[in-house]
């Protein structure tokens, strides 16, 4: 039993968390931690250019590995530059604990230097928040962060720790929880009358396909083994979101694409037109929907996953099933096998043929040029040239984003980061050099667009700190792209504040960084400079100077229907975009 | 989806820890649910809990997605949907300060002893009046006094339990 300080109970118990990397920037209220981390050598801390970084670093960290990740941020400024990320990963469901420094306990609530009420603050944003006012209490509320960040649905939890509690001294008992969390157990075993009532369905059905979301990656790569055996043993097509692709390989002749707002015209007829949709872990999010009322009419809906707040929240289903994805996908596989329930082709050539006819329609086609780069030909080089070294893919938010899940062919889980639920344009590049930390000897590249990368270019300071050979890959259209679209297609082409006036020469930039810059303007000059990009050794900003007008298809234009996409730049919106159309983002 | 909006009494059983309400309050502001009232207080000094009740509307949609949100903050032990069980007993309590001239006094008194009600407090010219019951009894109530000067009066939120062996778990 050691008596320690609050600052050295926090190295102890992210020691015994085995957290060997943390996220963080240092100020007043978190010093006396600091000066434990200088004093120590099995955490390595990486000094990021502000705190959102921080937790978008951690996310990128814990996405690519499965494993938590740590944040580490002063009181105040420290504290609420965090919000974005919070809520990021709250969204996206990626487990994160964040320690913030508080104002010593004794002047809580006197609106002292530094203070801001953290906890308060991110309460709607986080999975669990603490304030620890009690030394003795330190170490329980770090471990159960940790287990509540990871269990369950995953998401972040925040620690606050006023300075006093720092350094006040307490006795660390080991990895042992608050005694009020004990009962906080995440049920991960299905019903087994549900399994029963799922493989019915099943096998009842004709023109089935699964619809596959991030839920199976956060399951862990067991689900990703169970859910291909799944769906090698019926046959069936499935599609994927923007957080799930990867789940399922994308290169299988099963899989019909992304579905939703930018997804395929295959993957989003079938939704429409299925008569048994399969949710493995997804959530029935608006860009996926579109018009509820109008989504997937004539459907029987399993829904399965281990969040009951899921279920039934915008869509009713027909059968919930509960529980860990990988339990239920091995139960369901399981039951199959022994019950000798066959998938006959025949059965389904039918639907297949349709979806054939779906997929003739060739709905990511564009029309190539040779005087301007097409954002869509920039992305298919980069996929062909890089995918044999199985690249990690992070983005940033709009029109760029959208397209790498279109073109970019991911075949395993987490290798594609992204910000999906909360679209926090700024995600990417501090979200790869999150990924690089974890991963130091991969190919990481930062699919970006002029804009968003302005958003946390400050990190180019930090990839040259530790000499992260990061890529960054901007297609550079000079416009928020998507929000040019939006203009394009719904406000008269009134391109209010959407140009993208006085950008930096990013050659120079990346230079000032010390890393390479890189500018293409031809087509014929892409394939040398993403193979010129993987090849240098240390960090690049390739600029790639695209068409500005290109816009992103197929489209569901708001308040439409699955069956009402917008295929190219010649589809009209049909007739006026309703006023409740209007009013979606 | 054009179902109809019914109400509900959410019993439910948290730690009593700071900030535990507003997480419970603030989950129905942020998702834009109603609470038509809320009444808490600790009932176990010894494991630190305390139980909430809240009385809520909304379709059938909205009440389980209250349901599962609320059983999805991790302060919350257990949550009991009392208006779904066979039978339950919900009661408010209210104070009312009345405003009695001497001669109306014994009408008076005479008709909230009937009505069940408690004088707790008589002087010159003021009666301050309790009485616990369910919030179609107060009302009644408040009927009852509607040629009476009231003062001030102050109600509580509901507070119920079902009968029976249908009892919320620690």
């Amino acid at each position: 039993m050691k008596n320690l300080t609050g600052a050295k109970i926090v190295i102890e118990s992210l020691i015994q968390e085995n957290v060997k990397v943390i996220f963080g920037y240092p100020g007043g209220a978190v010093l006396p931690i600091y000066d434990e981390l200088f004093k120590q050598k099995k955490i390595r801390h990486i000094l990021v250019r502000h705190e959102q970084a921080a937790v978008h670093a951690a996310e990128g960290y814990a996405r690519s590995t499965g494993k938590v990740g740590v944040v580490l941020v002063t009181s105040g400024p420290g504290a609420t530059n965090t919000v974005t990320g919070l809520t990021d990963a709250m969204m996206d469901s990626v487990p994160v604990v964040c320690l913030s420094g508080q104002v010593p306990t004794h002047m809580i609530g006197n609106d002292a230097f530094q203070e801001a009420d953290i906890v308060g603050i991110t309460r709607p944003c986080t999975k669990h928040n603490y304030l620890v006012k009690d030394v003795t209490k330190l170490a329980g509320a770090i471990h159960s962060a940790f287990f509540i960040a990871k269990n369950g649905r995953p998401g972040p939890v925040l620690v606050d720790i006023p300075k006093d509690i720092q350094t006040f001294k307490a006795i660390y008992k080991g990895k042992r929880l608050t005694k009020k969390i004990s009962y906080y157990k995440p049920s991960l075993e299905p019903a087994v009358d549900d399994i029963d009532k799922m493989t019915k369905f099943l096998s009842d059905s004709k023109k089935p396909i699964f619809y596959i979301g991030g839920g199976v990656i956060n399951s862990g790569s067991k689900a990703s083994v169970e859910l291909f055996k799944l769906m090698k043993k019926t046959g069936f097509p499935c599609t994927q979101t923007l957080m799930g692709l990867g789940a399922f390989p994308m290169s299988d002749k099963q899989f019909l694409g992304m579905l939703g707002m930018h997804g395929t015209y295959e993957a989003n007829m079938a939704m429409y037109n299925c008569d048994l949709m399969i949710c493995v872990g997804a959530r029935f999010d608006d860009r996926i929907t579109g018009k509820v009322s109008g989504f997937s009419p004539n459907s029987k809906k399993i829904h399965l996953d281990i969040d009951a707040s899921s279920f039934n929240k915008s869509v009713n289903v027909d059968l919930t099933v509960k529980g860990d994805l990988f339990k239920i996908l091995k139960l369901v596989n399981d039951k199959i096998s022994k019950t000798n329930i066959t998938f006959k082709n025949s059965k389904y050539t039918k639907w297949w043929n349709q979806i054939d006819k779906w997929r003739a329609r060739n709905c990511l086609k564009y029309k190539q040029s040779k005087k301007l780069i097409k954002p869509q030909y920039a992305l298919q080089r980069l996929n062909s040239l890089t995918k044999d070294l199985n690249p990690f893919i992070t983005t940033e938010v709009g029109q760029h984003q959208m397209w790498a899940a279109q073109f970019i062919e991911f075949n395993k889980p987490k290798h594609w980061m992204t910000s999906g639920g909360l679209g926090t344009m700024g995600y990417g590049l501090p979200a790869a050099l999150g990924v690089q930390i974890a991963h130091p000897k991969d190919l990481v590249i930062d699919v970006a667009g002029e804009a968003s990368i302005l958003m946390n270019i400050q990190e180019m300071s930090t990839i040259k700190q530790y000499r992260l050979p990061v890529k960054v890959f901007i297609l550079n259209n000079n416009y928020m792209g998507m929000v040019r679209q939006w203009q394009e297609l719904l406000h008269g082409n009134r391109l209010s504040e959407s140009y993208m006036e006085s950008l930096p020469d990013f050659v120079k930039l990346a230079e000032s960084f010390g890393a390479t810059g890189l500018r293409v303007e031809k087509p014929g000059d892409v394939d040398d400079a993403v193979k010129e990009m993987i090849n240098i050794k240390g960090a690049v900003i390739c600029d790639v100077v695209v068409d500005p007008n290109e816009n992103c298809f197929p489209m569901i234009p708001s308040g439409s229907t699955h069956n009402q996409m917008l295929l190219g730049p010649n589809d009209k919106v049909e007739g006026e975009i309703s006023e409740e159309g209007m009013v979606l983002v | 989806m054009n179902e109809k909006n019914t109400k509900h009494i959410l019993s439910i059983m948290v730690d009593n820890e700071p900030g535990v309400l507003a997480r419970v309050v603030g989950l129905f502001s942020g998702r834009g649910y109603n609470i038509e009232s809320l009444s808490v207080s600790e009932v176990d000094s010894h494991k630190f809990l305390s139980r909430v009740t809240i009385v809520t509307s909304g379709t059938k949609l909205i009440v389980d997605q209250i349901k599962a949100q609320l059983g999805k903050l991790i302060p919350v032990h257990n949550l009991v949907d009392i208006s779904e069980l066979d039978s339950f007993i919900g009661k408010e309590l209210i104070l009312v300060k009345l405003n009695v001239k001497n001669k109306k006094k014994p009408d008076l008194k005479e008709k909230l002893k009937k009505f069940g009600a408690v004088i707790l407090l008589e002087s010159n010219h003021e009666f301050i009046v309790q009485y616990a019951g369910t919030p179609e009894e107060i009302t009644k109530l408040v009927k009852l006094l509607k040629n009476t000067k009231i003062i001030e009066q102050t109600r509580s939120g509901l507070v119920s339990m079902a009968t029976g062996t249908d009892y919320i778990k620690k």
